[in-house]
C-alpha cells in the first residue's frame, strides 16, 4: 500500500536560542544580567523606580538616567531602540512645561521673569524641570527592568517573594492581555487602511472620533478573548482558589529552574543599604529637596530670590 | 471495553438562544476508541464535546436536561480539577488557549493544578514535548511560534496531563497544511499506543476517516448518524445533503464501482493509498484481458 496519507512531519533541526524576547525588546541569552535571580532583577527595578521618589534634585536624578543607561549596555540591550521612546520623553515634557508656563497657578512668592513678550513665573518652571527628571529617571528604571526581563522573570519574582500564585498569575495575564490588546487595534487598523482609510487625510477631530470607534470592536475582541481564557483555564483544571488536586501545596516547576546565590544577596543588600540613606537623607534632612538643587540655588541667586 | 462516555437524553439550550443546540441525544463510546465526528456548521458539534468535557454546564449558562457521565461520575458533579484529569480538550484556536508566556509554563501549568511534584512535571514535560516534537520551544513564547506548532504546544500541554478521554474540536482548522500534517502524526501515534480514548471535531475527512474507529454525524443538535467509517461513507448522497463531503479515495472508488470497473463487493478505501491499490489492480486486470 502507498502511505501517502501516513507520513510523519520531518524532525526539526535543533535550534539554540541566542537571544530572550523580553517584555520590550530581545537582549542576549548571555547577558551579565540573567546571572542574577529574577527577584534581584525585580528590587533593582524597584531599586531604581522608587529612588527618585525621593530625590528632587534634576542633576542627581541625571545621573540615576545615566546609571539606568550604563545597565542597559552592560546588560547587552539594543540601545538603539530608546529612540522610540523620543515621543514619550518630549511628550510629557512638552505637556509639563505647557501647564507650568500657561497655567502657573497663584502665589504671591512666584517671582515673574519676562523674556520680551513672554512672561513667566521662575518657581513653577524650575518645579516642573525638577519633576520631569524625576519622571525621566523612573521611566529609564522601567524601561531597563522591561527590556531585560520576560513575563516569566516577573511572575518568578513574584512568587519567590511568596506573592499568592493567583494574584501573580492575574499580573501575567494583565500584561499579556495589554499586548493583545494593542495587536488587535492594529489589525483593526490595518483592515481599515486596507479598504482605503487614509487616516492622515482626516481632520483631527474626525480622528478622535475614529479612534472611539475602534473601541467598540476592540472591548467586544476583549471580552470575547476573556470567555476562551475561561474555557481554557477551565479545562487544565483551574479553579479561581487556586486549589490543587489532593488539597497539598502547589508545586512551582518554574521557579525551581532558579536559585539565589550569594551574588544575589550581596547584590540585594547594596541596593538595599543605598536605599535607605538615600530615604533617611532625605526624611530626615531633605538633603535631596529642590531648595538644595544646586541649579536652582544658582538661578535664585541671579533673580535674586531670597525664599 | 467498560465505557469512557455514556450520555442519555442530553438537551441544552444556550442562554438567549430560542432554539436547543442539543435536542436529546444518546450516546454510549468506548473506552480507546477513536470517534471522529463531522457535520456541518452550527449543528451541534462542538456542543456536544464541550458537554463532555464539562464546559457545558460549568462554563455555560443555558438549560440542561439529561446526564453525560465520564467513567460512570456525572459530569453534572464534578469539579474542574475532576474534569480536567479526567477529559483533555484542544480547541481550534490555539491562541485562545494559552495560558502562560512560554511553552514551557503552558505545559506546567495543568501538571501543577493537578498537584504533581516537580519531578514528576519534569518527567511529563519532556514526554509530552518528545511525542509532540516541541523540545526546542520550551523556552519560547508560545505566541511566537508558528500555527501547527502552537496546535502542537496546546496538545502537549493536554497529554501531559494524561487524560484518559482526549476531545479536539477542529484542531487543524487554522493551520498551513504542513502543520495539519503534524497534528494527524500525532493523532496516528496516540491512537496506534492505544491508551486514551480520542474524540476529533475535524472536517479534513481524507485524514479523519482512515484513523476513526467510528464516525458520528451531528444534524440540527441530534446523531443522525453513528457507525464504523466504511458505512458511513457508503452513502454520499445522504452525507452531501447534511453538509459532509466524502473522502475524495472513497468517492473515485464508488465511481469505479458504478463503472463496473471494480466488483460491487469491494469494500470502500477511507485512505489514498487503498484507493491507488485498487485503482492498480484494475489496470492490472484491464491490461491482463486485453
Amino acid at each position: 500500500m502507498v502511505e501517502t496519507t501516513t507520513s510523519n512531519i520531518s524532525e526539526q533541526p535543533v535550534r539554540v536560542a541566542k537571544a530572550r524576547k523580553t517584555l520590550l525588546g530581545h537582549v542576549p541569552i548571555n547577558s551579565p544580567l540573567y546571572q542574577f535571580h529574577p527577584v534581584t532583577r525585580l528590587l533593582m527595578f524597584f531599586f531604581l523606580g522608587i529612588i527618585p521618589l525621593f530625590i528632587f534634585i534634576p542633576y542627581v536624578n541625571m545621573i540615576l538616567i545615566v546609571v539606568n543607561i550604563a545597565l542597559m549596555i552592560w546588560g547587552k540591550v539594543d540601545i538603539r531602540r530608546l529612540k522610540m521612546y523620543l515621543p514619550v520623553i518630549f511628550t510629557v515634557a512638552f505637556f509639563m512645561f505647557a501647564v507650568a508656563l500657561l497655567a502657573p497657578g497663584k502665589d504671591p512668592s512666584y517671582v515673574p521673569v519676562t523674556f520680551g513678550p513672554i512672561t513667566f513665573y521662575y518657581q513653577p518652571i524650575f518645579f516642573a524641570f525638577a519633576a520631569y527628571w524625576r519622571l525621566i529617571a523612573m521611566l529609564f528604571g522601567t524601561i531597563f527592568y522591561f527590556s531585560t526581563n520576560r513575563e516569566r522573570d516577573m511572575l518568578v519574582a513574584f512568587r519567590t517573594l511568596r506573592l499568592p500564585f493567583i494574584a501573580s498569575y492575574v499580573i501575567g495575564l494583565s500584561i499579556r492581555s495589554a499586548g493583545m490588546f494593542m495587536e488587535d487595534f492594529r489589525t483593526i487598523r490595518e483592515a481599515e487602511q486596507a479598504r482605503g482609510l487614509d487616516t492622515k487625510a482626516m481632520r483631527f477631530s474626525d480622528q478622535v472620533k475614529l479612534y472611539m470607534m475602534y473601541l467598540v470592536p476592540l472591548f467586544s475582541i476583549a471580552l470575547r478573548r476573556a470567555d476562551e481564557i475561561s474555557n481554557a483555564l477551565f479545562s487544565r483544571g483551574f479553579t479561581i482558589s487556586g486549589k490543587v488536586k489532593g488539597g497539598g501545596k502547589r508545586a512551582d516547576y518554574i521557579r525551581s529552574h532558579y536559585e539565589i546565590h550569594t551574588l544575589d544577596i550581596v547584590v540585594m543588600v547594596i541596593m538595599l543599604v543605598i536605599f535607605v540613606i538615600i530615604a533617611f537623607l532625605q526624611l530626615r534632612y531633605s538633603m535631596f529637596a529642590i531648595e538644595n538643587a544646586p541649579l536652582n540655588i544658582y538661578f535664585k541667586g541671579i533673580l535674586g530670590i531670597t525664599n | 471495553m467498560s465505557l469512557a462516555i455514556k450520555i442519555q437524553d442530553l438537551e441544552w439550550r444556550y442562554e438567549h438562544r430560542k432554539s436547543f443546540a442539543l435536542r436529546g441525544v444518546n450516546l454510549e463510546i468506548e473506552e480507546n476508541t477513536f470517534l471522529g465526528i463531522v457535520g456541518a456548521n452550527e449543528n451541534g458539534k462542538t456542543t456536544l464535546v464541550s458537554a463532555i468535557s464539562g464546559l457545558i454546564p460549568h462554563s455555560f449558562n443555558g438549560i440542561y436536561r439529561g446526564s453525560v457521565q465520564i467513567f460512570d461520575q456525572t459530569v453534572w458533579d464534578m469539579d474542574a480539577l475532576e474534569l480536567a484529569s479526567k477529559v483533555g480538550f484542544v480547541f481550534a484556536d490555539p491562541e485562545s488557549q494559552f495560558t502562560a508566556m512560554t511553552v514551557e509554563e503552558e505545559i506546567v501549568f495543568g501538571l501543577e493544578n493537578m498537584g504533581l511534584s516537580n519531578q514528576e512535571i519534569g518527567e511529563r514535560i519532556k514526554v509530552a514535548a518528545e511525542l509532540t516534537m516541541i523540545e526546542d520551544l520550551l523556552d519560547k513564547s508560545p505566541y511566537d511560534v508558528s500555527g501547527g506548532q502552537k496546535q502542537r504546544v496546546v496538545i502537549a500541554a493536554v497529554l501531559a496531563m494524561n487524560p484518559p478521554i482526549i476531545i479536539m474540536d477542529e484542531p487543524t482548522s487554522m493551520i498551513d497544511p504542513l502543520g495539519k500534517r503534524g497534528i494527524f502524526s500525532i493523532l496516528r501515534k496516540l491512537k496506534a499506543a492505544g491508551n486514551h480514548t480520542l474524540i476529533v471535531i475535524e472536517h479534513n475527512i481524507e485524514q479523519l476517516a482512515p484513523l476513526a474507529d467510528q464516525m458520528l454525524l451531528m444534524h440540527e443538535g441530534n446523531i443522525e448518524k453513528l457507525t464504523s467509517p466504511e458505512e458511513f461513507f457508503a452513502d454520499p448522497k445522504f452525507l452531501e445533503e447534511h453538509g459532509v463531503l466524502t473522502p475524495e479515495s472513497t468517492e473515485f472508488v464508488q465511481w469505479l464501482k458504478s463503472e463496473k470497473y471494480v466488483p460491487e463487493e469491494t469494500p470502500l478505501p477511507l485512505d489514498l493509498g487503498t484507493a491507488i491499490d485498487i485503482s492498480r489492480h484494475v489496470i492490472e486486470s484491464r491490461s491482463d484481458a486485453s
